[in-house]
């Protein structure tokens, strides 16, 4: 299967038989390791280091880094030796029932300095013009508004697009993850991995993170281009014009957009009727679900009942771009850690493409303003009226 | 102060809350608001507020009992220029059991004074009743009507007295008096506020955001009746301890009247047919 072949599943799997999964679910952080200390490459020997050929090659650290870890605040002290009833803390391995020879968690956990709390306002939602994400762009960190301007829909790849919430160092780790991922599922099979299957991928890497203080909740909108659907040869042209004044992070997108210009490969059943839009929700405690409408965050319910109220598929993109700037702007209204501006992604079968960021402050004085001129309009109709009625 | 000489809190004021010594003998069961020697109906021997917080404040509560007193209802009320519109739904829940879809949530204190529910529906009911005596008691010696803020200031002042020990509830006073339109939320915390619009239980954030969209203050009676609709009803689309029918009731000059009282299972067929 091409899910199992991305995540190296059949190279490991004669070390855990039971369990296919929990091979893949190790975090490869070379980066931030090494910068912590200079231990050589043999102190993680004691890992399973595993194939290298794996994308999916994680790392637990060894027990004594925790000890040297830079968190200062509210440290319980580490043990050594593994205990299997210990809580897992970030990037170890819950508890699992087979024996090992890795040390799993590696302390008793460490607190942390203060509540994440999820406070964000996304939404996301389809309609017969494709899919719309939005969100609100303020990070919040307990009670400080510590990035007014941040960015929660992070593109993954031209026809893809996520939506973060939860905390945004883990979201934006994990989504990157994630697009590398699906960019050398497409090189190795020379089609596009669709929603769905990016949605599980997404799903099966958190797995292994469940129990641990790791908070992700994203949308993945997409399209999904069937056997059916127009070549990427037209596609690309378009998504080229259109990304161009974007930043685009990875410039491997670009390159994978001018490289496909043949037919893509045949594909299953499946495929033939799974094109079009699609948007899934996926959570860092396992959830995976396919819906026509989903708002994640603190200001979701705020959002849910504008959206209710007003959505339908029939809907003109005009339309659909207003009802997500109202009902975010709604939630920020009303929600703390919600506010500042309004991003706006719209997919369709050309690929995304990003609206300019609005300010939350001109809606609000928009707004005012409309009420003013309702309030005078009525006054007017309400003395003509009574003009009239007097002459009479 | 008139009030307060109606309340008899004067008197006690000084003291602590709670007298562990006069808790210890059985009084009497109900309170007696406005008698000179106020006493307060507690459980004999035993501290009810700080035999509680231990249960709702910590993580894990008490060997693992943790007591949540959740509002779940959707309530809301708002003021406009022809009055206030109260719109509840009517479902009582009982943890996940739903125990009633026909509860009624609006409490008719007199001819010009509604108050709604939500939290735990007995403190609500035995409350509001006892408020309602209150305020008869108040008309037969003043010879007139109480004002709105009175009447919320009275319930306010018998929550503070039972503050911490467990009750819940979360109302809204709304009525019209010499003032006008009045609307006032009390809290079993005993927080009184006044605003133009509230929505009180666990529904009241999916309120909130309908409410909110098609606010103004200059709506009309049968745009106010929609508006008041429409937001319940998404919340009860949404909330899952909120649902049954939507009951609207519209307090006006010459008192309060009951708008309408909807399934929302209709509401939901009627908008959905708007929207095609």
């Amino acid at each position: 299967m091409a899910l199992q072949e991305v995540c190296g599943f059949n190279k490991l799997s004669y070390l855990y038989p039971e369990w296919n999964i929990s091979a893949s679910a190790f975090v490869y952080l070379e980066e931030t390791l090494f910068s912590f200390h200079n231990r050589k490459n043999t102190d993680f020997g004691g890992f399973f280091t595993g194939s290298n050929g794996s994308p999916l090659e994680l790392y637990v650290p060894v027990a004594e880094y925790l000890k040297e870890s830079p968190l200062q605040f509210g440290q319980a002290s580490p043990d050594v030796t593994p205990q299997p009833t210990a809580k897992p803390e970030y990037c170890s391995l819950p508890t699992l029932p087979f024996p090992t020879d890795i040390p799993l968690s590696a302390s008793s956990s460490i607190p942390l300095p203060f509540q994440l709390s999820h406070g964000t306002t996304t939404l996301a939602f389809q309609f017969q013009g494709g899919v719309i994400a939005a969100a609100d762009t303020r990070s919040s960190c307990s009670g400080l508004v510590a990035c007014p301007s941040s960015q929660k829909i992070l593109p993954i790849h031209s026809h893809l697009v996520g939506t973060t919430s939860g905390t945004s160092a883990d979201c934006f780790l994990w989504k990157r993850i994630l697009a590398r991922e699906l960019r050398l599922y497409q090189l190795r099979h020379r089609r596009r991995l669709s929603t769905g299957g990016a949605a599980k991928l997404l799903a099966h890497m958190l797995h292994p993170f469940k129990g641990t203080e790791l908070c992700v909740a994203a949308t993945l909108c997409g399209w999904d281009v069937g056997d059916n659907e127009e070549t990427e040869s037209t596609i690309s042209a378009h998504t080229i014009e259109k990304n161009e004044e974007e930043t685009i992070e990875r410039n491997e997108s670009l390159e994978m957009v001018c490289q496909k210009s043949t037919q893509p490969a045949p594909v299953g059943n499946l495929q033939q009727n799974m094109s079009g839009p699609r948007l899934f929700y996926v959570c860092s405690d396992g959830t995976r679900l396919q819906g026509e409408l989903f708002s994640v965050g603190s200001g979701s319910p705020y959002a849910y009942s504008i959206l209710d109220r007003d959505i339908c598929w029939e809907m003109s993109v005009d339309e659909a771009v207003a009802l997500a700037r109202e009902a975010v702007y709604r939630a920020t209204h009303r929600d703390a850690y919600s506010g500042n501006n309004v991003d706006l992604y719209h997919i369709t079968a050309m690929g995304w493409k990003r609206r300019e960021r609005e300010e939350l402050k001109e809606e609000y004085y928009r707004e005012k303003e409309r009420e003013r001129e309702k309030v005078a309009e009525r006054r007017r109709k309400m003395e003509k009226a009574d003009g009239s009625k007097c002459v009479k | 102060m008139a009030l307060l000489d109606v309340c008899g809190i004067s008197d006690w004021l000084k003291e602590d809350g709670f007298n562990a010594k006069a808790a210890s003998v059985d009084k009497v069961n109900h309170f007696s608001f406005a008698a000179r020697t106020p006493e307060f109906a507690v459980p004999v021997g035993v501290d009810p507020a700080k035999f509680l917080k231990p249960l709702t404040d910590n993580e894990d509560g008490v060997n693992g009992v943790k007591l949540e007193l959740e509002h779940g209802t959707t309530t809301l009320a708002f003021k406009f220029q022809h009055g206030v519109m109260v719109a509840v739904d009517s479902r009582a829940s009982a943890g996940s059991y739903i125990s009633s879809q026909t509860c009624k949530k609006v409490i008719e204190i007199n001819p010009y004074l509604l108050g709604t529910m939500s939290g735990s529906a007995a403190d609500c009911m035995y409350w509001e009743r006892v408020l309602a005596k209150e305020c008869r008691i108040y008309k037969l010696r003043n010879k007139e009507r109480i004002s709105v803020s009175a009447a919320s200031k009275l319930l306010a002042n018998m929550m503070v007295g039972y503050r911490g020990m467990g009750l819940s509830m979360g109302s809204m006073i709304c009525g019209w008096d010499k003032k006008g339109p009045g609307l006032y939320y009390v809290d079993d915390n005993a927080v009184r506020l006044s605003a133009n619009m509230f929505s009180t239980g666990s529904g009241n954030c999916y309120a909130y955001g309908v409410m909110d969209s098609g606010y103004r203050y200059d709506l009309s009676v049968p745009e106010a009746y929609d508006l008041a609709q429409r937001a319940v009803f998404h919340a009860t689309h949404r909330d899952a301890y909120s649902g049954g029918t939507v009951n609207i009731y519209h307090m006006q000059e010459k008192g309060w009247i009951k708008v309408s009282h909807e399934n929302v299972e209709e509401l939901y067929h009627r908008f959905a047919a708007e929207k095609k």
